[in-house]
């Protein structure tokens, strides 16, 4: 079976011949890998047994590894006016350019049609989609980018309650820059668009569910209804961090059925997620990265895995994946105990 | 008295812009500062600090509130100094070493200064070395540390650890918290408490002083 198949047969709630993987990682596991496996960029996703390959044009490229090699401490400026610093391996937010809700007027929002953004999609789906399912990644999407890119954490959670019209006026300028940007990857034949959106923590939802209903839930439907409208096929895929148990029922009413990260805290309960959402989603993650993978003996990761796929992959709808990037805190032999247990674990019929 | 206890509403609920007159108008009708802090400020960011505990609020309206309790902060500042209210303790507080993330950390600040504490706030991507000088020339009774990765999670180790080269570490109850920490990693790296949110921090914090006395 064509890893395309495998994952596309497991988003679609049905069982291939095994588990399909998704596994990605920081740039310094990525450079680690790379020196074991002698590749690097996406064939090495693929070297380490991964069936997708992912392509990110989201703002959340310039937190990743795509801004270049900047050093420990170096920032730099986005298109999109966000200062960057590079810390632990990850660029992280530090100002904003939406300083205040007036420089919203003025705020202009990059080209969601320059060349250069379908760059990367386009060489990887004339390289890999006759064997791979090909996501391309708009994160963050909507409530996050304004949050943690545009305005300021603190800042735009208070905003949400003094001037509920302006958050919303952001997140419209968001969702309509997203919509050009996510039609131009759809037209492009891919299998799965990928909305995510850091709406979860380690205790429950970061925002109370009914804002999240009043503020977010209308543009992100306009963005899959423009979606599904371009391709009815589009598989929605809906990731976000931490507990957000609560709008589970909400993102399939939006007609999401791909969900990731499942990252076990709070609410999560995997087993029950399973019970309740099965019918409806596929799964991807919930391998613990916080405790379980950097401090977790090979042999409690391998147990993990087993219990993971005991409890996600019944009747299909899995995709094996941590419940993060891979960082440098997670000891090699743990990644091979995790990479061994998908394969012994992940064959269908499951063995439990 | 109910101008106090709608004071407590008005922070409870977030309402930044009623806060400073009901504050005035307290203090016009002769109740003492200290009393509009304790049974009308505090009451009220005591109130939503038990919700949000019991998961009955959000991140969001902690910081309507406190935001609430910091504009009536600043008018009773200078009349407490007046009358000679002293905190009840001095925390310093601070992101570590390599982690930039601040607003669990800033979430832990506000709790703990409307609950009656000042705070010292370093910042975030604070050296252990920083951390040290500043136990030494503060002299706190609470070192407040928070990571929010697993990759800088040993930086609380580390910082423990040069705290006790320098024979401080018995001079400071050291607190820790952030997405990765738990509470047996706390007590694994020599930490004296560990909170799992801001309105924990604070009963800790608390704790600790009853402990000292």
């Amino acid at each position: 079976m064509k890893p395309r198949e495998r994952f596309l047969k497991a988003v679609k709630r049905q069982e291939p011949d095994r588990v399909p993987q998704l596994i990605r990682w920081g740039k310094e596991i990525g450079e680690r890998l790379s020196s074991i496996y002698g590749v690097g960029g996406e064939a090495l996703g693929i070297r380490v047994g991964n069936d997708a390959v992912v392509c990110q044009v989201g703002i959340n490229a310039y937190m990743e590894m795509s801004i270049g090699d900047l050093k420990e401490g170096e920032t730099v400026t986005s298109e999109w006016g966000v200062v960057y610093q590079r810390q632990s391996g990850f660029n992280n937010p530090i100002a904003y350019p939406l300083k205040s809700r007036d420089d919203l007027k003025h705020f202009v929002f990059p080209d969601p049609h320059a060349d250069f953004r379908m760059n990367q999609v386009k060489e990887v789906m004339s390289a890999y989609h006759e064997d791979y399912a090909i996501i391309v990644d708009l994160s963050s999407s909507l409530f996050e980018p304004a949050m943690a890119h545009l305005r300021g954490m603190e800042n735009y959670l208070l905003d949400c309650y003094d001037d509920p019209a302006w958050a919303g006026s952001l997140l419209d300028g968001l969702a309509d820059y997203y919509i050009q940007l996510g039609l131009r990857a759809v037209e492009q034949g891919v299998d799965i668009i990928r909305i995510g959106d850091d709406i979860g923590t380690q205790t429950g939802m970061l925002i109370p569910p009914e804002l999240w209903q009043e503020l977010v839930k209308p543009r992100l439907d306009r963005m899959i209804q423009a979606f599904k409208k371009a391709n009815p096929e589009i598989i929605i895929l809906y990731h976000s961090c931490g507990d957000f148990r609560a709008i589970i029922g909400d993102l399939i009413q939006l007609g999401v059925e791909f969900l990731s990260t499942m990252q076990p805290v709070g609410s999560m309960n995997l087993s029950e997620l399973k019970k309740e959402f099965g019918a409806y989603v596929a799964f991807k993650g919930g391998l613990d990265t916080q405790q379980l993978l950097p401090h977790g003996t090979p042999a409690e990761v391998r147990a993990g895995v087993k219990n993971l796929i005991n409890t996600l992959a019944v009747g299909g709808g899995y995709v094996f994946m941590p419940a993060h990037l891979l960082y440098q805190d997670v000891p090699l032999d743990n990644i091979w105990a995790m990479l061994e247990a998908v394969k012994d674990y992940g064959a269908y019929p499951l063995k439990t | 008295m109910s101008e106090l206890l709608a004071i407590a509403g008005m922070v409870e609920k977030g309402k930044n812009l009623e806060v400073p007159d009901a504050v005035k108008a307290a203090l016009d009708n002769g109740i003492a500062p200290y009393q509009i802090l304790v049974e009308g400020l505090q009451a009220g960011l005591m109130v939503i600090g038990e919700r949000f505990k019991k998961k009955q609020c959000f991140i969001p309206e902690l910081l309507l509130s406190a935001r609430a309790m910091k504009v009536g902060m600043e008018i009773l500042r200078p009349l407490l100094v007046e009358t000679g209210a002293k905190p009840l303790a001095k925390v310093v507080l601070g992101t570590v070493k390599d982690d930039l993330h601040d607003i669990g950390k800033n979430m832990v600040g506000m709790m703990l200064e409307g609950s009656g504490f000042q705070i010292i706030d370093l910042g975030v991507n604070v050296s252990e070395e920083n951390f040290v000088e500043a136990v030494k020339n503060e002299k706190p009774s609470i070192l407040a540390m928070s990571a929010l990765l697993s990759t800088t999670a040993p930086n609380l180790k580390t910082t423990i650890e040069i705290l006790k080269q320098n024979g401080l570490r018995d001079h400071v109850k050291v607190l820790v918290g952030g997405a990765p920490i738990t509470a047996d990693y706390a007590m694994e790296i020599g930490a004296d408490g560990y909170a799992s949110d801001a309105a924990r921090a604070v009963d800790k914090a608390n704790e600790f002083l009853k402990e000292n006395i």
